[in-house]
């Protein structure tokens, strides 16, 4: 077993010459939300990406369940990701997404009807994804990657698109994952959806 | 339009020098007398009477061809601009007309062209016992009028609806005419006009060349007609098709059209069947292809076109191509999920199932219809071969199925999981990387990225397939051995390219 989920050590990245991540340290510990925040180009996506092990660091060391993050389904059937909009399955409904996604694992954490309704969907269940609107496309996203079981949730703006009432739902929504012992870390500009974690900057701890 | 193009000349590429017009004039005559010889030797092989029993099948694949033209202009537009013209020409108060007069002639040129190898083609099946240079004339005028009057007529479909339900027709009786002429039943009609007197073949020329230039005159005046919304939206989608050939990825083309499709569908969900996960995952496919039937229909129905290509007397090594490349394209067609987690692997990530099981269940599908389609074509081969109506027209590379007993078709279920390797790969390949080399040569210069690009794929199901190609190629006798070592050569094949299957970019996925 494991003290921490994620942890971070003097990590620095640079890309293209720049440096993006400078001697970051970062513990999260298990049924912890972080929410990671800072202004444009601070480097909130690329600690994320770097948590995935999508982002190869230039120096320091990342570790995910005790070992560096590999991008195989070992890993990512325990940790699940939502970065920007994913490429949707051609010829299938919003609800197929989500259906597909129950068939594939196990032990799905909520019915594809229930995870309609709780992300107000459930009028435009037989639209293809590219027929909604941007916040429905983004409801969608985090409806399936809600729906699958993990223990680690990595975020990446979750709150992009959304309407105001449907961002304080997020919250609440998030804060029931962590009560039942996942661990959340994601990158926000929402203030709101922050305060209800333990927040961090890419330049060094703030709350 | 003079003043804004002689504008728009003056703030783009230098004018052409005396030097550019001399080289253009020397590249020209050297290709005549390059060419010259090889051209009149192929028109003095085509100065013989044709073989009745394949006019049919020859008539056939003329049409389709035709068909295929159309279909072409029709879904390119035909008319269509630039994408700078488009944006800011299209919506000034210029003379339409004069606006869309360089693209009229741009497909003027490009029928002429396809004219003149349908009248070709033309030529090679009715043959031209007597009066050599007349016919040859004849059939270039009756080609060349069937291509500018067929791409008049799509014109004219972009201005009215009217004249596009005339498009769709004329596509429609192309088809019946090359299924009726392949069963064939048109014998004796084409053997009337492969034998017609002079002043019949005249007379015929002339009354296509007449038809032609009306319904051009009639294009030419419906220029000014024709909806800004629609030249819009096929100039749009020039700019596409332009952007994706020349930069991107010609792949982005297909998710274009797809997109389409979905986005004006309207779907009704059904519930996922239970499987284990990768074959739940690889269902999407399926389902996919169940929402397609028109695609599954016209899928099937080419499966028998290798048959009329042997009827027409293709040779063994056309056929092999026919089928085994046919039989990829089919496989391609339904490998949407691995093509789009190769794209952009955020479902696959969330689904959370190994690359290598997800691959072997997403190979049963193109498998199943890379299979199914190359036996098929396979059984159509051997079939018109002993059919009654082929007589003794068919082919050499039919005879030589034919010498091999009916078990040809056995090769199609055997090649498929070799060909879904090779489908499955060419839905992993990279974008076309355009810093590698371009080969001087005295042809050109050829960017050797796009030429790997669309090797990879082809080249593994070329490799899995090696001992059903030797076979349709040498047409043995006995064919057991042939198809044990395709059966082995076809599951080794698939068992490798999972074996190393891996995630992420590289030039083997």
């Amino acid at each position: 077993m494991y003290d921490s989920i994620v942890s971070v050590d003097a990590l620095s990245v640079e890309l293209g010459g720049n440096p993006v991540l400078r001697d970051l340290d970062l513990t999260v510990a298990p049924g912890e939300i972080v929410a990671v925040v800072g202004p444009n180009g601070s480097g909130k996506s690329t600690l994320l990406r770097c948590v995935a092990g999508l982002q190869p660091p230039t120096s320091g060391d990342v570790r995910v369940f005790g070992r560096p993050p590999a991008d195989d389904a070992r890993f990512w059937g325990s940790v699940a990701l939502l970065g920007d909009e994913p490429a949707w399955y051609p010829g299938l409904t919003a609800r197929e997404h989500l259906e597909l996604m129950g068939a594939v694992h196990a032990q799905a954490r909520m019915t594809v009807d229930a995870a309609l309704e709780l992300f107000a969907l459930e009028e435009r269940a037989d639209a293809p994804p590219l027929n909604l609107s941007t916040g429905q496309r983004q409801r969608l996203s985090l409806a399936a990657t809600l729906l699958r079981p993990s223990t680690l949730l990595l975020l990446d703006e979750p709150e992009r698109g959304l309407d105001t009432a449907f961002r304080a739902a997020l919250a609440g929504l998030l804060d029931e994952y962590a009560g039942e012992g996942g661990t959340v870390l994601m990158a926000t500009h929402d203030q709101d959806l922050a305060a209800i974690g333990r927040q961090v900057s890419p330049s060094g701890v703030s709350a | 339009m003079r003043t804004v193009r002689a504008y728009l000349r003056s703030r783009g590429r230098l004018p052409a020098s005396l030097m550019d017009r001399y080289v253009s004039v020397f590249s020209l005559l050297m290709l005549i007398a390059v060419a010259g010889q090889p051209l009149s030797g192929m028109f003095a092989g085509l100065a013989v009477p044709a073989d009745p029993a394949r006019m049919g099948a020859g008539v056939a694949l003329l049409a389709l061809t035709l068909a295929g033209f159309l279909a072409a202009a029709r879904a390119a537009g035909p008319v269509l601009l630039p994408g700078a013209d488009a944006s800011w020409l299209l919506l000034s108060p210029l003379n339409r007309r004069h606006l869309l007069g360089r693209t009229a002639r741009v497909l003027l040129g490009v029928a002429v062209v396809a004219g003149a190898l349908l009248g070709i083609g033309l030529l090679a099946v009715l043959g031209a016992p007597d009066q050599h240079v007349w016919r040859v004339l004849g059939a270039l005028v009756v080609g060349v009028s069937a291509a500018v009057g067929g791409m008049a007529l799509a014109v004219l479909g972009q201005a009215s609806q009217s004249w596009r339900f005339w498009l769709t027709g004329a596509v429609a009786v192309l088809l019946v005419l090359a299924v009726v002429a392949v069963t064939g039943r048109l014998r004796t009609v084409l053997a009337i006009a492969a034998s017609a007197p002079l002043p019949a073949v005249t007379a015929a020329a002339a009354g296509a060349a007449l038809l032609s230039g009306l319904l051009v005159r009639q294009a030419w005046t419906s220029l000014d007609r024709i909806p800004t919304r629609a030249l819009m939206a096929a100039s749009t989608r020039a700019g596409h098709v332009a952007g994706a050939a020349v930069s991107l990825d010609p792949g982005a083309l297909t998710w274009i059209a797809e997109d389409n499709h979905w986005r004006a569908r309207k779907l009704g969900s059904r519930r996922w069947p239970s499987l284990p996960a990768p074959f739940a995952l690889a269902w999407q496919d399926w389902r996919r292809l169940g929402r397609r039937p028109g695609r599954l229909a016209a899928m099937a129905a080419t499966a028998a076109l290798p048959a009329v290509l042997a009827q027409a007397g293709g040779s063994p090594a056309a056929l092999g191509v026919a089928v085994l490349a046919g039989a990829l394209a089919v496989a391609a067609m339904s490998t949407s999920g691995t093509r789009r987690d190769a794209d952009n692997p955020a479902l696959s990530r969330l689904a959370g199932v190994g690359l290598r099981p997800a691959l072997a269940a997403r190979a049963a599908l193109p498998a199943l219809l890379s299979g199914t389609w190359a036996a098929l074509a396979l059984a159509g081969v051997t079939l018109t071969a002993t059919a009654p109506w082929a007589g003794a027209g068919h082919s050499l590379a039919a005879g030589g199925l034919l010498a091999g007993g009916s078990a040809w078709w056995l090769f199609g279920p055997l090649a498929a999981p070799a060909l879904a390797a090779g489908a499955l790969r060419m839905a992993r390949r990279d974008p076309i990387d355009h810093s590698m080399p371009v080969l001087d040569t005295p042809g050109g210069a050829i960017p050797t990225g796009p030429l790997f690009w669309a090797a990879t794929g082809p080249d593994l199901a070329l490799l899995g397939t090696l001992p059903a190609a030797a076979a349709l190629a040498s047409a043995p006798a006995d064919l057991t051995s042939f198809l044990v070592a395709q059966g082995v050569a076809s599951v080794l094949v698939l068992a490798g390219y999972l074996w190393r299957a891996r995630a992420g970019g590289g030039k083997a996925r």
